[in-house]
């Protein structure tokens, strides 16, 4: 169906638009990327399996040679470093938050928060911690201290995705294809 | 709900082929339980027609019912003999369509791709589609535009564009929607210096009586019925009338439905 | 659109994506059975040389390519220092550097349609559930089609948000640059069926 094609490829586009917003600081100093936020979005607000292939055709293209993760980056490089467990992880964390704001009946704020808490922290650097530790030869705990950093920032990007998909399902009703 | 346009569409009992140009028959669109359009029956044949209408006045709403991209609720629609709305690959070559905004209706990053596009999906072989989209953008004097990104062209330019791409398919009849809008004077008037040596049938939808000066028919449509009907002579002064008419008043307070 | 592919022509452009990318494979692959910090030394020279072969812009290009290591880069270094287990981590950074520096090799000198085309052989398989390779033809262009558009509408957005209070944007782009891809994909979708449809 043409309205399933053109909204995966829109949303891989605002990803790739949303990684030229410069980070967004917080009140601890910890930044968050608004690039990642819209991967949540991906699966929130077009549920698991579009927002999956919506993620998916933005990191083809990215691993295709175009610079469109935050901070100009992409080529092939990315997906043999130590960030490539992330990579690989954004289109499951999409899926799987998709997957929660679909199977549930709570409020999308809700639904999209515990999505993106399960899916963007909980899936996300499951794959993440064991991307860099095989890439920096470290052991799985020891690889998830690394990724502690991040988690008040992630913390902090769940809610906002949230509250972002519940301000869409007011804005636009009919648009939440993920409760369609 | 039920989906009466299964139920009331009639087969087409007119033959098919043989009925060239876009004909209603009592069609009617609704949306929410609010009529937008009310039983038009028209046959629009003339070379240079005109809808005019003010803004809701259900004007874009019967582009979209002619296009095909909506169904009438009730009531038939049948562009040279073909539902529109069931049989848009069959209609490519037939049909055209120019929306308002370039941006939305534009899907490939570099021209000769978007041109390339309508062809392909009429299902004529790459090498031909190629040829033929060189030939347009020569005879266009437009030959360096091939491999240019749409991104850089100006808005009139990817007007432009769109106009070339739906030209491309070669169609008998294209709609245009206020093909006008937004546009700068010189633009204006190059698009329509373009429109008027077109051979093919042109059905424009606009709220600005001036576009239509040239038509052989105006359509007056207010409120989702047909208002006037007739020579731009007759209609066009009578609607400038009643827009001045309206304009007098100070408050535009009503809200629709 | 502006693509990582080097500009700079290399013996390795005419090499095709699939054979470079099976390489790749391989040789990682290889690379994981190599463990003296001095093979694995000549072996990153060995690229360095091969990057250096396309010429100073082609080579400085290539190290580039390779900043986003560098606090990882950091973080072993210091963390094989303390714990005096410098031949180990020689080993880790040395293999990580070598990898992603022939990775990038290989973006350098493919061009953005030659490794669409991988993809689509790669995904041809997902044809049978309705993934077919002209889908994805149709989704790439899409995407490189709209990403200039979405990105002027945030920057209208942004200036839109800045002429009414004085703080950084920031999150608060988000929402309505949502909504402008919702919107742009309904009229695309439109668009698409307006002119055939996926059939």
């Amino acid at each position: 169906m043409e309205r399933n094609l053109t909204h995966i490829a829109l949303f891989a586009a605002l990803i790739a638009v949303l990684g030229l917003v410069p980070k967004i600081d917080l009140a601890a100093g910890v930044p968050i990327t608004a690039q990642s936020l819209g991967v949540m979005l991906c699966g929130t607000v077009l549920g698991a399996r579009r927002g999956a292939l919506a993620v998916l055709l933005f990191l083809a293209l990215v691993a295709a040679g175009l610079p469109l993760l935050s901070g100009g980056r992409g080529g092939l490089g990315l997906f043999a470093g130590p960030s490539a467990g992330f990579l690989v992880g954004f289109p499951i964390a999409a899926f799987v938050a998709g997957w929660v704001v679909e199977r549930t009946t709570l409020t999308p704020a809700i639904a999209a928060g515990a999505g993106a808490v399960i899916g963007g922290i909980g899936v996300l650097y499951l794959f993440g911690i064991t991307g860099m530790s095989i890439a920096l030869g470290k052991s799985w705990t020891e690889a998830s201290y690394l990724a502690l950093a991040f988690l008040p920032g992630d913390i902090v990007k769940a809610v906002l995705a949230g509250l972002i998909t519940q301000a869409i399902a007011r804005m636009r009703p009919g648009a939440l294809m993920s409760r369609a | 709900m039920l989906d009466l346009s299964v139920a009331i569409r009639k087969p087409a009992g007119m033959p098919a082929a043989t009925l060239s140009g876009l004909h209603l028959a009592e069609a009617e669109f609704a949306l929410g339980g609010r009529a937008i359009l009310r039983g038009l029956t028209l046959s629009l044949t003339e070379a240079r027609i005109g809808i005019l209408g003010q803004n809701g006045s259900g004007k874009t709403t019967l582009l979209r019912l002619l296009a095909g991209l909506i169904a009438p609720t009730s009531g038939t629609v049948r562009v040279d003999g073909l539902d529109p709305a069931t049989d848009r690959r069959a209609l490519l070559p037939r049909l055209g369509i120019l929306f308002q905004n370039p941006d939305h209706q534009i899907l490939f990053p570099v021209v000769e791709e978007e041109l390339a596009f309508g062809l392909r999906q009429m299902g004529l072989p790459a090498v031909e589609t190629a040829a033929r989209v060189a030939r347009l953008l020569a005879a266009e004097g437009r030959t360096h535009w091939a491999r240019a990104p749409v991104a850089t062209l100006s808005q009139g330019q990817r007007h432009y564009l769109c106009l070339l791409a739906v030209l491309l398919m070669e169609p008998a009849t294209i709609l245009l929607d206020e093909p006008f809008a937004g546009l700068d004077l010189p633009t204006c008037q190059r698009l329509a210096r373009r429109l008027e040596h077109l051979p093919q049938r042109l059905i424009t939808i606009t709220h600005d009586p001036a576009a239509l000066a040239r038509a052989d028919r105006v359509l007056w449509l207010e409120a989702g019925q047909i208002r006037m009907d007739g020579p731009p002579d007759s209609v066009l002064p009578a609607f400038t009338a009643e827009m001045a008419r309206i304009g007098e008043r100070d408050a535009d307070a009503d809200l629709p439905g | 659109m502006l693509t990582l592919t080097s500009p700079v022509e290399t013996p390795f452009h005419l090499v095709p994506a699939g054979a470079k990318m099976a390489s790749l494979c391989a040789i990682t692959a290889g690379l994981i059975a190599v463990s003296s910090p001095v093979l694995l030394a000549l072996i990153l020279l060995g690229t360095v040389g091969l990057m250096a072969a396309g010429g100073r812009v082609f080579l400085l290009q290539g190290l580039r390519l390779l900043r986003p290591l560098w606090p990882f880069v950091l973080i072993v270094g210091v963390w094989h220092l303390w714990t005096a287990e410098l031949g180990e981590g020689a080993v880790i950074l040395l293999r990580l550097v070598i990898v992603v520096m022939l990775a990038n090799l290989v973006t350098m000198t493919t061009r953005l349609s030659e490794m669409i085309g991988v993809i689509e052989r790669l995904t041809a398989p997902l044809g049978r559930i309705g993934l077919s390779p002209r889908l994805l033809a149709l989704a790439v262009a899409l995407v490189i089609r709209f990403i200039p558009v979405l990105a002027e509408r945030v920057g209208q957005i942004r200036d839109a948000i800045r002429a009414r209070s004085p703080r950084s944007p920031g999150w608060r782009l988000v929402v309505p640059a949502t909504l402008a891809a919702l919107d742009d994909a309904d009229h695309a979708a439109e668009a698409l069926r307006a002119r055939g449809g996926l059939g």
